[in-house]
């Protein structure tokens, strides 16, 4: 492992100087009380104590409402693409957050890559920051294999230690980075090294009681070894509020509209929600997956069945919790793969 | 990209909400989590509130009538426009020819200040919001201090309670953020009990649900509080108005009530026994309570359920009235009412009245004036601002023939109402992103919206379209923003005296209190009122299916109640979820037990003939097991439309009702 030390009193000036090239986008508090990933606009801003962030990072990769082109229709048709080409450091990042990034990756950079996401994916830089304790009540990365800690995936990885942050390298970006700042960086010792180990360790007892059966209601699910009366169950809690996906770090779903004014219009994407029963209803009224029991069990196919595991790289979820704060009623990741595992929801 | 710390401007719970704006464009929604209403979650229209703000169908200017069609006008031109056409008919038939509708939908101080321009400067005591006609009745209760219909619980309550008692109410539906917290709290233990005709999710997970034949749910109450009193011998403590009460339930036990409301004894017992042993209770109901001409009464009789308490200390349980629209509560506190002044004052307390002609400066139009259904066949000109009044009366036709055939009509809304379509002048309004105030949700927390970006072209607030109205008929208020017009609010209400214009939208702003209740460190002390013998007696002879029309009809509330609403019909990605009952069911959606659809052999999907004794109509059947056997449903926005309903006045507050209705069912032609 390549690993450099960032000493705290110059951790405002590393953030400056990424400031001078990018917009970086880190955890900061709103209002009171609520935290949210967005633009800083001094070092001082970022809140390096927070939980989680009310939004994973999707919002800067898939925005929920984005213009695409712009046409018009006067004297021929004339479309002019919207791209954004601004470059972003994603700053003091939740593992599973940037875990998430991965499978927004296999999606959208696929067999057909998305240019609108790709343009901003290119020009990201990720800096994870471990969680040294479990964030918020409702965290279970650990049965997810993402996080607290991360062995792959970032641009550079950071962890508190009482004299700095370790700074991990992950990729050449995030060398590039290093390098450009060394004379900010210190090369970290051997027992630093050793502390990010030891307190990975540790970090992952202090998960709590909020467990999600991933693994077991993976096999069920990917062998349709599901008793069916667990989705008429979970079709009967979910309130279709569509919170799960809007929060989910991994969720893709979106729908594209066209406005016009006169001759003139615009092409805009807007997330959308596989749960929603007109998602995939057709114009002529026929929805493939009419009840809502169908598409629940769509999603959850799609989250955590090895099939779709296979693509993506890994399951789906990263037990970020989102799913569980948001949840309008009882029918979350770990409330579900529950009821997978026990043949009953609750 | 900014976050800009708001209020959900849809259902009465009031979900704290950020709105993220970039570059002057409102581009997403999500949720506060700590807000004490959100806590971290939104239903559908919450994460797409952002969708109805820059919107193609805003209106964005003024528009005036030139014959048939509406043409865009400066603001000078409309207003003039506006100007001469009230001051005709002020000149010609008087200012109680005018009748001026407020809204739900916009701010407190929109409304308290559309409430002074019609009692001071038009001089009209009418003024009143159409949307009381399907939510929960207000009925004032002895003392004057407090009214049946006001929550006296908050939402939060239900976190630690152990018992709910939820009535006529499909939270899942109307009212997410309650649900959400009654769908945890089973995970704790929390018991529910349902008193519902329709089995709706929380019903089916419930540990008693009592289908309550339509129309039957004041004596189920009575008969609550009959197993209460007479047989728990609950009244010897002294409660004021308890011996009343037990007296006016005495012949109401659950053995007499069970033919009327087609509840068993045996479960109206062991609800009364769940109730009584509970140390937490909470009461919630909703409009679905709405659905009889005695629901006025059934409110007032389950709040005397709340005052006698339970639990081993009898502790008072408290009671969510959960009101259908963000600001329902604000709306009627700020005396958008033909029958009260804001804050609910009477109309004859000559105290309260000087204080507002002090405050005004001019004399006020005292008088009970007409209601939002009476007003359009009663006045010649009416100033509507963001009611839904084609969506709320009963035959909507008629209500939009009868705006129609006005001398003049103004509406001032943010989209293009039906109402709008027929007006002389148009009116365009800021949305709720666009403008500050302030919001009172179901639980009467006082809360700020906040402008996070300028409204669409010259739309402008609407207490300042009044306000530069007011002016132009010589009497000018004197207001400069939304502060000003909430400090002169607390001020003048005795409920709002002590609430600052909060600061914020995500700290939950604050909850008001009647002085009482304040004096009393907490909650008001409700007087019970016995349900009248009249309203007992006339819910034992509602009308009944027959073999002509073996079925009961009933038009509910809770069912679908977004659909086609003028503000989600308009979100750009889901405005299909919210218009799933126009696109399948375009006449009305009958929902029949698989039973009945047997028994009638009328499949799902397919349209069907129903008559009743009013008339005949033609509907779309959707056959499930929420419908019990022998009723039928149709949401009610679409059943003001059929035709083929029984309308009957509430007995408390007049107004009109769909009264459930015999039917039968047959092929279509
Ligand atoms: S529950 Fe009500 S207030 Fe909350 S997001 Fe939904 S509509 Fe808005």
């Amino acid at each position: 492992m390549t690993a450099r030390m960032l000493p705290h009193e110059r951790i405002d000036e590393f953030v400056a100087r990424l400031m001078q090239s990018a917009e970086v986008v880190a955890p900061r508090r709103v209002e009171v009380a609520d935290v949210f990933y967005g633009p800083v606009s001094s070092p001082g801003e970022v809140a390096w104590d927070y939980g989680t962030a009310i939004e994973p990072l999707k919002r800067f990769l898939l925005p929920q409402r984005e213009t695409m082109l712009r046409f018009s229709t006067d004297g021929g048709l004339k479309v002019e693409a919207e791209c954004d080409e601004r470059e972003r450091v994603f700053l003091g990042v939740r593992c599973c957050d940037v875990t998430g990034l991965g499978v927004m990756d296999a999606m959208y950079g696929g067999d057909i890559p998305d240019p609108y996401y790709m343009s901003r994916r290119e020009r990201s830089t990720v800096i994870a920051l471990t969680c040294l304790e479990a964030p918020e009540e409702t965290c279970f990365c650990v049965c997810c294999d993402a996080g607290p800690f991360l062995t792959e995936g970032y641009d550079q990885q950071w962890t508190s230690l009482p004299e700095g942050m370790l700074v991990e390298i992950g990729s050449e970006r995030g060398e590039a980075l290093a390098r450009a700042n060394e004379d900010l960086l210190a090369p970290a010792e051997l027992d630093q090294i050793a502390a990010r180990y030891r307190l990975a360790r540790e970090a992952e007892k202090t998960f709590g009681d909020f467990k999600s059966y991933i693994a077991g209601a993976m096999a069920k699910l990917s062998m349709n070894e599901v008793d069916p009366e667990v989705w008429e169950q979970a079709a009967m809690r979910c309130t279709e509020c569509g919170g799960c996906t809007y929060l989910c770090p991994t969720c893709s779903c979106f729908t594209v509209t066209d406005r016009m004014n006169g001759s003139e219009g615009v092409r805009e994407r807007h997330w959308d929600a596989c749960l929603n029963n007109c998602y995939a209803r057709e114009a002529s009224g026929h929805n493939p997956r009419p009840e809502r029991s169908d598409r629940l069990r769509a999603r959850f196919f799609h989250k955590i069945s090895h099939q779709w595991a296979e693509r993506n790289g890994r399951q789906a979820c990263v037990g970020c919790g989102r799913c569980v704060v948001g949840c309008m009623a009882w029918a979350h990741m770990p409330a579900v793969t529950e009821g997978i595992r026990r043949g009953v929801m609750t | 990209m900014a976050e800009i710390a708001t209020v959900c401007p849809y259902c009465g719970c009031g979900c704290g909400l950020y709105l993220h704006v970039r570059d002057g464009v409102v581009v997403g929604a999500s949720p506060s989590r700590s807000h004490p209403v959100a806590e971290g979650r939104l239903c559908l229209k919450g994460w797409h509130a952002h969708e109805v703000v820059d919107n193609p169908g805003r209106l964005t200017r003024p528009l005036v009538r030139r014959g048939a069609e509406l043409v865009e006008a400066t603001w000078e031109e409309a207003r003039s426009a506006v100007v001469a056409g009230l001051g005709k008919t002020l000149e010609t038939d008087g200012p109680q020819a005018i009748g001026v509708l407020g809204s739900a939908r916009c701010t407190n101080e929109d409304n308290y200040a559309l409430v002074r321009f019609a009692r001071g400067t038009l001089q009209t005591p009418n003024i009143d919001c159409s949307l009381r006609i399907q939510c929960v009745p207000d009925a004032p209760q002895p003392g004057e201090a407090w009214r049946a219909g006001v929550s006296t619980g908050q939402i939060a309550e239900l976190d630690d309670a152990d018992l709910v008692l939820l009535v006529g109410s499909d939270p899942t539906e109307e009212h997410p953020a309650v649900g959400a917290r009654i769908y945890q709290g089973r995970q704790r233990g929390l018991r529910v009990v349902a008193l519902s005709t329709r089995k709706h999710p929380l019903a089916r997970l419930a540990d008693l649900h009592l289908p309550v034949r339509p129309g039957g749910e004041l004596r189920l109450i009575a008969s609550l509080l009959h197993v209460v009193l007479a047989e728990q011998g609950m009244a010897g403590e002294g409660r004021p108005g308890a011996e009343d009460l037990r007296a006016s339930v005495a012949d109401m036990s659950p053995e007499v009530t069970a033919a009327d409301t087609g509840v068993s004894a045996d479960l109206v017992r062991q609800a009364a026994g769940l109730y009584l042993s509970s140390e937490r209770a909470v009461i919630v109901y909703s409009a679905g309570l709405a659905l009889s001409p005695q629901s006025g009464a059934a409110v007032q009789a389950l709040h005397s359920l709340a005052v006698l308490g339970s639990g081993g200390s009898r502790r008072q349980v408290p009671v969510l009235s959960l009101l259908c629209r963000n600001n329902l509560q604000g709306c009627r506190d700020m005396g958008v009412a033909p029958d009260v002044l804001p804050g609910y004052a009477s109309l004859g307390d000559d105290a309260a009245v000087q204080r507002f002609e002090q405050a005004w400066q001019c004399e006020l139009a005292r008088g009970v004036g007409l209601s939002a259904w009476e007003m359009p066949g009663q006045v010649r000109a009416m100033y509507v601002m963001g009611d839904d009044i084609t969506r709320s009366i009963p035959d909507p036709e008629a209500t939009l023939s009868a705006l129609e055939a006005l001398d003049f009509l103004v509406v001032q809304d943010i989209f293009m109402s039906p109402a709008a379509s027929v007006a002389h002048v148009v009116l365009p309004a800021a949305s709720f992103a666009e403008q500050d105030g302030t919001w009172t949700n179901l639980e009467r927390r006082v809360q700020r919206t906040r402008r996070a970006v300028s409204p669409p072209g010259e739309a402008r607030e609407d207490w300042r379209i009044i306000a530069d109205v007011s002016r132009a008929m010589g009497k000018p208020f004197p207001y400069e923003g939304p502060q000003q017009i909430f400090e002169e609010i607390s001020d003048l209400l005795p409920i709002y005296a002590g609430v600052f214009y909060p600061p914020l939208a995500v700290n939950g702003g604050i909850r008001w209190a009647t002085p009482e209740a304040r004096d009393a460190g907490g909650q008001a002390e409700v007087m019970p009122v016995p349900p009248p013998a009249e309203a007992l007696e006339a819910a034992a002879s509602g009308l009944r299916a027959s073999d002509q029309y073996p079925l009961l009809l009933a038009a509910d509330p809770t069912l679908r109640p977004w659909d086609g609403e003028v503000m989600v019909s308009q979100t750009l990605t889901v405005a299909g979820e919210f218009t799933v009952l126009t696109k399948d069911y375009p006449d009305g959606m009958l929902c029949l037990n698989p039973e009945d659809a047997k028994r009638f052999q009328v499949r799902g999907g397919r349209p069907v003939r129903v008559v009743s004794p009013k008339g005949e109509c033609q509907m779309q059947v959707r056959v499930t097991d929420e419908a019990p056997p022998g009723v039928a449903l149709v949401p009610h926005h679409q059943a003001t439309r059929l035709g083929i309903m029984e309308i009957s006045t509430d007995q408390a507050g007049g107004r009109p009702v769909l009264a459930p209705t015999p039917i039968s069912v047959g092929p279509a032609e």
